[in-house]
């Protein structure tokens, strides 16, 4: 088993009236790519800057290595974090930037200047040590954050959605080269961001998190595949969410139909929710089809068409990458394993 | 069509621009006349006699035979001068702290503070002064050099915090905060980080602070007794009999304008080539 | 970020001791008979307000109130043009001619206010250079020019801090909106800039209201004002039985105008920060 590092026990925070986070508990294994993924005011951020020291938590603990830190100041923590919008230091240029940690510590000179080097190199940006902080671009500062921070060797790195305010190539670009950074440097990643696509290249683990509470941690294919409930499923990738109840072990109804499933151990004609994912219907001739529709609207969308297909009355989203006209009639297969059925949510 | 739109607009720019020049001369007539007296060739500065700079090299440099008026004018200039060092340095550095501290508060109490800060520059003069005499006869200080300082220090810290503010406002806030998380203090982060990056808005505050403090009259007048004279206050004294004024006065001032706009020059000229060096 | 919270708390005492400690006392010295010189048990007497039945008062009260309303809106009339027109120039020339209009400001305001006594006076050296004479001194038009060349340019910096800095498209908005130019300046641009004339207009009537100095030299003691009054009451009669104490009835005056200055203007400057 792996070693547990960071652990966050029962933690409460407000802000005023407001509560962030209510009997929170995370654990963070050591060497680990974790995101915290959420929409914006989930408390994903405050959870990062808990565990930063930033903020310090009404109640509950959080340990670092076996240790209880929550009185200990930022400074004093062997935690390093790379801010959203980078918080770079403009009235210095990108060497002192990065050897900024360094000399509050006193390294000696010589050493300072070899690991500001070579961190620059693995940030790819050697020949720019003296540019001013101001003439690079959006990339070029995130990688002085991150070489900011990681030059200080911490055992964990937070990264606050580092790579929101780059442009959508930038940003698939440096999800590998921070991916491959972590696997590098060995040291454990802590990521926050709002962007499932992001969450789902880049982690080991996935927290997802809704309004202070965690709704579901598990690998990216787990959380892709087996969404515990609707939000999970909804907010991971696009899907098609429908109304059922299992008739039987591997037997479910939806949309005035039953469907052979790969799911079992719920009661009988329990109410539950049925996902599937747009990219697992397929298109069978009409005549073979236990569904078959009719095309509503077709929308391209470069690897592949959007298009909705209106079957009695209920609308399915299918992408793929066969061409149908608007008004074809067409006939829909999915596989058993691709159909997910979730436990109905208790209140909503 | 096109012409008519033009002709509009030029007249419309015309008009501003005569109204412009015609303040700018009513601005600076008295400023002229400041001008006029200090290189003029009479004691009593009320006929133009012919231009001479004995004024300046009498100011300057007459150390062996000063009149004894100008012993005491030079005496005044001293304490003016000493008072407004004395008071730029404590109310910039105090004026800062306070910044940063009513940046770092929520948003209703930091406007709270700063309708509190705003008191005494809305407040007419008058009104400070006799609220810091009342003050300082109340904790039974006797008026003289050190109540003058310390309302100098109390007109000039709102100035220093309403133009350090907005520079706070404009950097991340997680930049303090990265400077804790690679090891700082928290004095180490407010001097490495916070300091150098709104060091335009504290010279700017010490700036104000100075012009203001060199130039101050009423507050001094309330708070100062009888002990102890600043330009302003030895000028009001003698400004009953106006046609006592020695044009070394008027020297005094415009070596003082000079002053000012040689220092502000520097300053952003040094400003321009940091921007440009970027 | 949060800890840093705690440097403004010195501020806090800082201000309650010069600012509303004063206050009160004043309030107290004004509504009783004790001596500011000598504390001692007192008792609350309303006699300080037979001065506002004094004619001296009375006077100086309303040559006040009507020089500083005059001067203020004599102010915004030159002023609000004049920054408006600074808005339309170059960003160096605005630099420059800003800069223009706070040098005058870098001398002595009471070396001003003596060249004007040399700009008024019969025979004077302006006579000898420009060929002109404006004989005036002591009357209420020397009074009124001399205010408003004090006080105009804090009329100008407010109004042309707001206009400079509204967004050009919200101009071109209301044009492409159907608005015509007056339109546009009635709609769009005056009421954005209100907190900027707000802003001069105190900046210029409170400071008129309580002058002393510049009266008493360019009025030559003919043309009371409220200041000069004050500073009597203050300091030139100070040790007078019950002269501070209606000194300090005075200042209540004049304070109430103040805090109704300061009602308005938290009203259009929500984050108290444009005044300078």
């Amino acid at each position: 088993m792996k070693k547990r590092l960071i652990v966050l026990n029962h933690v409460k925070k407000s802000f005023g009236d407001l509560t962030v986070l209510d009997d929170f508990n995370l654990y963070i294994n050591e060497n680990e790519f974790i995101t915290l993924l959420g929409p914006s005011g989930c408390g994903k951020t405050t959870c990062l800057r808990l565990i930063g020291g930033f903020e310090s938590p009404d109640e509950g603990t959080i340990e670092f290595d076996g240790k209880v830190i929550n009185d200990l100041e930022p400074n004093e923590r062997e935690i390093n974090t790379c801010f959203q919008k980078y918080a770079l230091f403009p009235h210095l240029n990108v060497y002192n930037n990065v050897a900024f940690g360094l000399k509050i510590k006193k390294v000696p000179k010589a050493e300072i200047e070899e690991r500001v080097m070579q961190t620059l190199k693995l940030v790819k940006l050697e020949d720019y040590a003296s540019r001013s902080i101001s003439t690079l671009s959006g990339g070029q500062q995130q990688r002085v954050a991150i070489a900011r921070a990681i030059i200080n060797r911490p055992k964990v790195l937070l990264l606050d959605e580092p790579l929101g305010a780059l442009d959508l190539k930038l940003r698939q670009e440096m999800q590998y080269e921070l991916k491959e950074m972590q696997r590098q440097l060995g040291i454990t990643f802590v990521y926050v961001t709002h962007d499932q696509e992001e969450a789902l290249t880049m982690s080991d683990v996935i927290v997802i998190m809704n309004e202070g509470k965690i709704l579901q941690i598990g690998s990216p294919e787990d959380i892709y595949n087996e969404p515990k409930n609707r939000f999970v499923a909804n907010f991971i990738g696009e899907s098609n969410i429908f109304e059922g109840k299992m008739i039987d072990d591997y037997w479910v109804h939806f949309c005035g139909r039953d469907f052979k499933c790969v799911d079992k151990g719920f009661e009988e004609f329990e109410e539950v929710d049925v996902v599937i994912r747009p990219e697992d219907f397929d298109f069978v001739p009409p005549s073979k089809a236990k569904i078959v529709g009719r095309v509503d609207s077709l929308i391209f969308r470069g690897v592949h068409y959007e298009i909705n297909v209106i079957v009695d009355g209920h609308e399915y989203t299918i992408h793929t990458t066969k061409y149908r006209e608007i008004g074809d009639k067409v006939g829909l297969a999915v596989e058993p394993a691709n159909i997910h059925i979730m436990k109905k949510e208790a209140s909503k | 069509m096109i012409n008519s739109r033009l002709m509009k607009k030029k007249s419309r720019q015309g008009a501003g621009l005569l109204l412009t020049i015609l303040l700018f001369a009513f601005l600076y007539l008295p400023i002229i006349i400041i001008f006029i007296i200090s290189i003029n060739n009479s004691t009593r500065g009320y006929r133009f006699e012919g231009l001479t700079l004995k004024w300046y090299s009498e100011l300057l440099f007459n150390f062996k035979t000063p009149s004894s008026d100008l012993v005491i004018f030079r005496e005044a200039i001293f304490n003016t001068i000493w008072v407004a060092l004395r008071s730029t340095i404590i109310a910039t550095v105090l004026g800062t702290i306070f910044a940063i501290g009513i940046n770092a508060l929520d948003k209703k109490r930091r406007v709270r503070m700063m309708v509190l800060n705003n008191i005494p520059v809305v407040n007419p003069d008058i009104v400070t002064g006799i609220s810091l005499m009342v003050v300082f006869t109340l904790i039974s200080f006797s008026l003289g050099e050190t109540t003058v300082l310390i309302a100098h220090v109390f007109f000039s810290i709102p100035y220093v915090v309403l133009s350090v503010v907005p520079k706070l406002k404009r950097l991340d806030p997680n930049m303090y905060e990265a400077a804790l998380d690679l090891g700082c203090s928290r004095l180490c982060a407010i001097w490495k980080v916070i300091i150098p990056n709104i060091s335009t808005g504290i010279i700017g505050g010490a700036l104000i602070a100075f012009t203001m403090s060199i130039d101050d009259f009423v507050i001094s007048y309330f708070t100062s007794g009888i002990d102890f004279e600043n330009v302003s206050i030895w000028l009001y004294t003698k400004m009953k009999n106006p046609q006592n004024l020695n044009p070394t006065l008027y020297a005094y001032n415009v070596l003082i304008i000079l002053i000012t706009i040689g220092v502000i020059l520097f300053i952003s000229l040094k400003r321009d080539r940091k921007e440009k060096q970027k | 970020m949060k800890t840093l919270r705690r440097y403004s708390f010195p501020y806090l005492i800082w201000m309650i001791l010069f600012v509303l400690v004063p206050t009160l006392f004043l309030v107290v010295l004004a509504f009783s008979d004790l001596s500011l010189y000598r504390l001692s048990a007192f008792s609350i007497r309303f006699d300080n307000f037979a001065i506002f039945q004094e004619s001296y008062i009375i006077t100086a009260l309303s040559n006040s109130l009507i020089y500083a309303f005059v001067v203020t809106i004599l102010s915004f009339l030159i002023g609000y043009p004049v920054a408006f027109y600074l808005t339309t120039l170059s960003e160096k020339t605005k630099k420059i001619l800003i800069a223009l209009l706070i040098l005058p400001l870098w001398t002595n305001m009471l070396v001003r206010i003596t060249a004007w006594e040399r700009i008024f006076s019969p025979n004077s050296i302006f006579t000898d250079i420009f060929n002109v004479s404006i004989p005036i001194l002591g009357t209420q038009a020397a009074v009124v020019i001399g205010l408003l060349a004090l006080y105009l340019p804090f009329m100008v910096f407010p109004i042309f801090s707001v206009l400079d800095k509204l967004d050009p498209k919200m101009i071109e908005a209301s044009k492409d909106l159907g608005a015509n130019d007056t339109q546009t300046f009635i709609k769009v641009i005056f009421p954005l800039s209100l907190g900027g004339v707000v802003s001069g207009f105190i900046m210029t009537f409170l400071p008129s209201l309580t002058a002393f100095a510049l009266p008493e030299t360019l009025g030559w003691r003919r043309v009371p004002m409220i200041g000069m009054e004050i500073q009597k009451k203050f300091i030139i009669e100070g040790f007078q039985a019950f002269s501070i104490n209606q000194g300090a009835l005075i200042s209540i005056l004049i304070m109430l105008f103040s805090i109704a200055s300061f009602i308005l203007i938290t009203r259009v400057d929500k984050e108290g920060e444009t005044l300078i």
